[in-house]
C-alpha cells in the first residue's frame, strides 16, 4: 500500500491554485476583505482572492521577498534580500521604493496608529517610513533605530512596537517616542528567537524560539495578573503540524491534521473565521528535496479555538 | 552473494557511554551535547578535539578528559564522530555479544547445505579456519557472511587477531586514516564536502596529506560559490568546529555578512546562556549563530545582483551633492 504523502486529508481546508514556486516566507489576510497577501522566495509577491481561489496580482522583485503586509484593499508594502522597502498597487500593478536597508529586510508591518512602514533588517536597525511622501529614499524615511543585532520578527499593537532580534535580544518601543526603547528585555526563552506576535488587546507578546516554546510576556507586569485574554492562539511548526494553545491555561486545544511540509506562515482572516496555513519547507535541514508549496485556507471553528471551561476535580470515589 | 550480517538491531552507539540510539543523526547530537560541549561556555564543539582547543583557546584551560564518557573511553585523542572512528575489536565486541547466540543457531541449521572445504571464495587471500563448533564442522562459513572483504571491520567471533591485520584501512593509524575521509566521518546530504581540520590538529599529527579546507579561514563567509555548509567558517577564534553538513547546520560563525569579524556568536546576555539541562534537548535547528532564513540565503539561486542598488545608492550621492551645491549657490546672496 503506498501511502500518499503529499496529498493531505480533506480537513486541511481548501488549497490554494497559483501557488509560489519556492518557499514562502508570509502570508497575511487583509483587514477588510478574504485577500490574502503571500510573500515567497521565488521573488514574488503575490495576492489572492480566497473567496474565489483566484490569483489577482503578482509583483516581481530583484531578489528573494522575505515579508508582505497590507496597507489598505489596493496597496501593501514587501520586503525582501534586495534591501529595498517597496509599495505595491495592487489594481494597477504598480510598485515604488520607499527606501533601503543596507541588508536584507525581514520584516515589514504597517502602523494605522503612526501612518507610518516599519521595517526591520539583517543591518541591525529598524526604519520607519512615511508611504506619504514625494519618492526618494530622503523624503520618506523617518527615523532608523539602531538595534542590539539583526532583527528577526516584528509585531504592533496600538502604539507599541516589539522587536526581537537575533542573541535573544528584545526591545519594545512606544511609536510616539522612538528615540530610546521603552523596554529593552532578553528573551525568556533559552534559544533563538523565531518570531513575536503581540496579542490584539495590547497587553502583551508571545515569542517562539526554536526549541518549539512559546512565551507569553506581558507589557506591565502590574497588570499581567489580571490580563484578560481571550488568550489563544496558534502555532506552526517544521513537524508540520499546527496546534491551537490556550496560553491561560497552558494547555493545548487543538491539533490540526499534519501538513505536508513544515509550517512556514499563519495567519488568521479578519473575522477569525479562516485560517491560512503556508505548508512549505523552512530551511531546517539545509537543502534537501521537499514537498512543493502549498497554501491551504480552513474554516475555524469555534470548538477549535475557545478555551475549555475549567474541569473541576471530581470528588474522591 | 555473500549474505550481508545484520546486526541484531542496527542501532547506532556512542562510543564514550556506550548508550544506543535509534539514527546516526540522533547519536551525533547527543555527543555533541554530552561529549563535545564546552564546560565553561556550553558551546557544542563538532568533535572532542575540537572542544579541547576551544578550551584551551578560548578558557585557557587543560582538558584532559572527556565529558561523561565511560572509564577508558574519556581519551581526548581518539577521534570519534558519530559511529565512525570506532576502534573495530570494540565494534566486534559490542555487537559480538549479540552474535554469539546466534552463531549456535545458524550453525546447526545451515550446516548440512554447504559442502565441506569447498568453494567458499576467498578472494582476498584472508585465511578463516574453520570453527570447531560443539558438534558440527564449519568450513569457512560465518553466519551472515561467507565473504569477508577488508574494509571496515567486520564482528568475528573470536580469535580477532586472525584478521585484524587485514583490515588496514581502520584504525591501525588513527589519525592519518581519519583525517583523510572526510566523506566517511560527516555524512553531508549531498552538499560539498567538509573536512574536520580539527581531527589533524588535536593528534598533533602534522597533516601531511592536508585536508582540502586549510585551517586558517577568511575572516568573512565566502557567499558567492560555496554552499551554506562551507561558507558560514568563522576563523576567530580558530575553534575548528567547521560546519558539518546540510542535516546540521551548525557553523559558529559570526553571521552572516552583516557585521565585521566579531567574536564567536552573536551576544547573548552571558548570565542567561542556555545551561545544562537534565533532559537533553534535541533541537531540529541548532545554529545559535544564525537563522534558517539567513543560512538559506547563502545559496547561490539567491544571490542578488547588488550593481543595481549600487548604482542607486551611487546616483542618489550625486544627486544629493547636486541639489546641495544647488541650495548653496542659491543661499550666498
Amino acid at each position: 500500500m503506498i501511502k500518499n504523502m503529499s496529498l493531505p486529508p480533506p480537513s486541511a481546508g481548501r488549497e490554494l491554485a497559483n501557488p509560489p514556486s519556492d518557499g514562502i516566507s508570509n502570508l497575511r489576510f487583509s483587514n477588510t476583505s478574504d485577500h490574502l497577501l503571500v510573500s515567497s522566495w521565488d521573488k514574488r509577491v503575490r495576492l489572492y482572492d480566497v473567496s474565489t481561489n483566484s490569483l489577482k496580482g503578482e509583483f516581481l522583485h530583484g531578489g528573494a521577498v522575505l515579508d508582505c503586509c497590507f496597507h489598505d484593499d489596493s496597496s501593501g508594502f514587501s520586503v525582501g534580500s534586495d534591501n529595498k522597502v517597496r509599495r505595491i498597487v495592487f489594481n494597477v500593478g504598480k510598485e515604488d521604493v520607499l527606501g533601503m536597508h543596507e541588508k536584507p529586510v525581514r520584516c515589514v508591518e504597517y502602523s494605522y496608529a503612526a501612518g507610518q512602514v516599519i521595517t526591520g533588517s539583517w543591518d541591525k536597525t529598524v526604519k520607519c517610513w512615511d508611504p506619504r511622501g514625494a519618492s526618494g529614499p530622503e523624503r520618506t524615511q523617518v527615523g532608523t533605530y539602531l538595534q542590539p543585532e539583526r532583527v528577526y520578527s516584528l509585531s504592533l499593537v496600538g502604539n507599541r512596537l516589539v522587536v526581537a532580534t537575533a542573541g535573544r535580544h528584545v526591545n519594545i518601543y512606544d511609536l510616539r517616542n522612538m528615540s530610546q526603547p521603552e523596554q529593552r528585555r532578553e528573551s525568556s526563552l533559552k534559544y533563538q528567537t523565531r518570531c513575536v506576535r503581540s496579542y490584539p488587546n495590547g497587553t502583551g507578546y508571545a515569542l517562539s524560539s526554536v526549541e518549539g516554546r512559546v512565551a507569553m510576556e506581558f507589557f506591565d507586569l502590574s497588570e499581567a495578573a489580571q490580563a484578560k485574554n481571550y488568550g489563544t492562539f496558534a502555532t506552526g511548526g517544521c513537524d508540520g503540524f499546527v496546534n491551537i494553545w490556550d496560553g491561560n491555561n497552558k494547555k493545548r486545544l487543538y491539533q490540526y491534521s499534519k501538513y505536508p511540509s513544515s509550517i512556514a506562515a499563519l495567519s488568521f482572516s479578519r473575522d477569525g473565521q479562516l485560517l491560512a496555513v503556508a505548508s512549505s519547507y523552512t530551511f531546517e535541514e539545509g537543502e534537501k528535496s521537499h514537498e512543493p508549496e502549498a497554501i491551504f485556507v480552513r474554516n475555524v471553528n469555534e470548538i477549535e479555538v475557545k478555551p475549555k471551561p475549567k474541569a473541576y476535580p471530581n470528588p474522591a470515589a | 552473494m555473500g549474505k550481508k550480517k545484520k546486526r541484531a538491531t542496527e542501532k547506532v552507539w556512542c562510543y564514550y557511554c556506550d548508550r544506543e540510539f535509534e539514527d546516526e543523526k540522533i547519536l551525533v547530537q547527543h555527543q555533541k551535547a554530552k561529549h563535545f560541549k564546552c564546560h565553561a561556555c556550553h558551546k557544542k564543539l563538532s568533535t572532542a578535539s575540537g572542544m579541547v582547543i576551544h578550551v584551551l583557546q578560548v578558557h585557557k584551560e587543560n582538558v584532559t578528559k572527556v565529558p561523561n564518557a565511560k572509564d577508558g573511553r574519556d581519551s581526548t585523542d581518539i577521534e570519534i564522530y558519530g559511529m565512525q572512528g570506532i576502534p573495530p575489536h570494540l565494534l566486534a565486541a559490542h555487537y559480538g555479544e549479540e552474535e554469539e547466540e546466534s552463531l549456535a543457531k545458524i550453525a546447526k541449521v545451515e550446516i548440512p547445505s554447504v559442502p565441506i572445504g569447498a568453494a567458499v571464495p576467498r578472494p582476498y587471500g584472508m585465511v578463516y579456519q574453520p570453527q570447531q563448533v560443539p558438534g558440527a564442522v564449519r568450513p569457512m562459513y560465518y553466519p551472515g557472511a561467507s565473504i569477508r572483504p577488508p574494509g571496515p571491520a567486520w564482528p568475528m567471533p573470536p580469535p580477532p587477531q586472525q584478521w585484524y591485520p587485514h583490515n588496514p584501512a581502520v584504525s591501525v593509524h588513527p589519525p592519518a586514516h581519519l583525517g583523510y575521509h572526510p566523506q566517511q566521518l560527516f555524512p553531508v546530504h549531498g552538499m560539498g564536502m567538509t573536512v574536520p581540520t580539527s581531527s589533524n590538529v588535536a593528534n598533533g599529527v602534522t597533516p601531511s596529506s592536508s585536508p582540502a579546507m586549510p585551517v586558517s579561514q577568511p575572516l568573512f563567509p565566502v557567499v558567492n560559490s560555496i554552499t551554506p555548509s562551507q561558507a558560514s567558517v568563522n576563523a576567530y577564534p580558530p575553534n575548528n568546529s567547521f560546519p558539518v553538513g546540510g542535516t546540521n547546520p551548525h557553523s559558529y560563525a559570526s553571521g552572516p555578512d552583516t557585521s565585521g569579524p566579531s567574536i564567536g556568536p552573536p551576544p547573548v546576555i552571558a548570565n542567561k546562556a542556555p545551561t545544562s539541562q537534565p533532559n537533553e534537548v534535541y533541537l531540529v535547528w541548532d545554529d545559535e549563530a544564525m537563522s534558517m532564513e539567513e543560512r538559506r540565503m547563502f545559496l547561490p539561486k539567491y544571490k542578488v545582483h547588488d550593481e543595481t542598488s549600487q548604482m542607486n545608492s551611487i546616483n542618489e550621492a550625486i544627486d544629493r551633492r547636486i541639489s546641495e551645491s544647488r541650495l548653496a549657490g542659491r543661499m550666498a546672496f
